[in-house]
């Protein structure tokens, strides 16, 4: 990292809002990160009352966030009981959060390579045989949304939906431990991501790094002019099936009344 | 009765309930929850109003729960003043032990003389580090006094203690603070705690002062040997630095006859 990016890094981003981490959540109901941050005043209300020791304290661990609410949900995961909500003084979770559906505090990712019935999937289909795999499903059994959040593709491959609150029962409860976690992990909500930022996004950033590589692309009024050169008239280009269309269906027949 | 065997037995229940609330709350007893930063007894809810004004600049909201949780202590700050530092805080519990471990021990460590001049540089001291800290919070936009709230952080650790059976790193701040004490009487309470300032200056215009009612007093000037603030409680008995501890009115040796020093609404 030269001094540039370095200077980047620590001025334009606020090391106290921004610090995101793989298997690192808030507790349920949390605002985004930022305000999240503004808003707690580290009173431990949400600790004190969670009946399963789930979230913690953060430690010197999580530097400038020493003292903040959070689950780790490799240790203990969160068994959305709703309770540390409407506790919060502050309003940093949002009170009026009842329904375990409606907690989106991350995404559960599935580590295809790592993961058991993956594994499983690709040896019996390439007769390869590694003595690993294995019937695990276990994050689709331990799942509070079962065939919502986690539904089974071939009726073997484990694959998470729009619907995963992020609660980390899965990722508790996953045998398969591996050098980045484990082999399904919590990404928290607001977790920033160079590959996940918009097109324009990437696309200024590749313009500016390399610019002699990107000469034939079209601007301006080059750009109007060639779209205003292409016609809708003229002919069309003929269609075919690869496959024979049936024109009747047997047993009907045409009425021409 | 004196007000200090009061004083006392608030604070010993006050600090024996930091270590008795986790344990109801493990056994799903919700009725007190929370610690010092905030804490709900049933459905009264109360916090730290230093604690609530970061929250506010910090995130430039004010909910409904936020004033709620105001009102109370508010106003046992208009009307008594500051009794949160002498009667409640845990960590002036600490101060008071680590003193009187000092007297057994023979320990002596300079007690700072009281001047009129060192009232006011002192007051004018927690002010500026007050502002000072805000200002510093204002920058890193979080509550950030918070991680130097001396209450706040022995509670929130008892807590922890408790309830997982480990302290976190912020009781090094704690240890510190209590080391620094052996050598410097008070100085947390005195200069520095952003907590206890912002009471102070809320209790500015309190209704319940230390005042001299009787003119002829014998100027045994023992008032001013055991103020804890190193005031004069003879004349500053509605000073910003005043927690309304009563150590001077137990002192206070023409009490016996007619009424001296006294706490007067």
């Amino acid at each position: 990292m030269n001094l540039k990016e370095r200077l980047q890094k620590t001025l334009s981003e606020n090391p106290f809002k921004g610090f995101f981490k793989k298997n690192r959540l808030r507790p349920p109901g949390a605002r985004g990160e930022k305000q999240f941050m503004e808003l707690c005043i580290r009173c431990a209300r949400c600790i004190e009352v969670c009946p399963y020791d789930s979230i913690k304290r953060a430690d010197l661990f999580e530097k400038l966030q020493i003292g903040t609410p959070y689950i780790f949900p490799e240790d203990r995961a969160c068994y959305l009981c709703m309770k540390c909500p409407e506790v919060c003084p502050t309003g940093a979770l949002d009170n009026k959060l009842f329904e375990p559906e409606k907690v989106n505090i991350g995404k559960a990712v599935i580590s295809q390579e790592d993961c058991l019935n993956f594994i499983y999937f690709k040896e019996e289909e390439t007769g390869k045989i590694t003595g690993k795999a294995m019937i695990c499903s276990t994050c689709y059994n331990v799942c509070p949304f079962t065939d919502e959040a986690i539904v089974m593709e071939k009726y073997i491959l484990p694959v998470i939906t729009e619907k995963c609150v992020g609660c980390g029962i899965c990722v508790e409860k996953c045998p398969v431990k591996t050098t980045d976690g484990k082999a399904v992990n919590v990404v928290p909500t607001g977790m920033g991501n160079e590959k996940d930022a918009g097109y324009y996004y990437r696309r200024s950033k590749i313009l500016k790094s390399d610019p002699q590589k990107y000469k034939d692309i079209l601007k301006g009024d080059k750009l109007i002019e060639k779209k205003q050169n292409i016609s809708t008239f003229g002919e069309k280009k003929q269609f075919k099936y690869d496959f024979e269309i049936n024109t009747s269906i047997e047993g009907w027949e045409m009425n021409e009344d | 009765m004196k007000i200090k065997t009061i004083r006392r037995s608030v604070q010993i229940a006050v600090f024996l309930g930091m270590f008795i609330v986790p344990v109801l709350n493990i056994l799903e007893i919700y009725f007190i929850k929370g610690t010092f930063y905030s804490i709900d007894i049933g459905s009264i809810a109360m916090a730290d109003p230093l604690a609530i004004l970061q929250a506010v600049v910090a995130s430039k909201m004010f909910t409904y729960s936020m004033f709620a949780s105001l009102v109370i202590p508010v106003l046992l700050v208009l009307i008594f003043g500051r009794i949160w530092c002498s009667f409640m805080c845990p960590y002036y519990l600490v101060t008071e032990m680590i003193d009187s471990i000092k007297k057994k021990l023979k320990i002596k460590t300079k007690k700072t003389e009281y001047s009129d001049h060192l009232t006011v540089k002192t007051n004018m001291f927690r002010l500026g580090f007050l502002l000072f800290g805000l200002f510093v919070m204002g920058i890193s936009g979080i509550p950030l006094l918070n991680l130097i709230s001396a209450p706040g952080v022995i509670s929130s650790q008892a807590l922890v203690l408790v309830k997982f059976g480990y302290v976190t790193f912020e009781m090094a701040f704690i240890i510190t603070l209590i080391v620094l004490e052996f050598f410097y009487y008070k100085f947390w309470c005195r200069y520095f705690c952003p907590t206890g300032s912002f009471l102070s200056l809320i209790g500015l215009k309190r209704l319940l002062k230390v005042e001299k009612v009787n003119e002829n007093c014998s100027m045994c000037l023992s008032c001013i040997k055991t103020c804890p603030m190193a005031i004069n409680p003879m004349k500053d008995g509605s000073s910003v630095a005043c927690n309304n501890c009563g150590d001077c009115v137990d002192i206070c040796p023409d009490n016996k006859k007619t009424p001296t020093l006294k706490f007067k609404i």
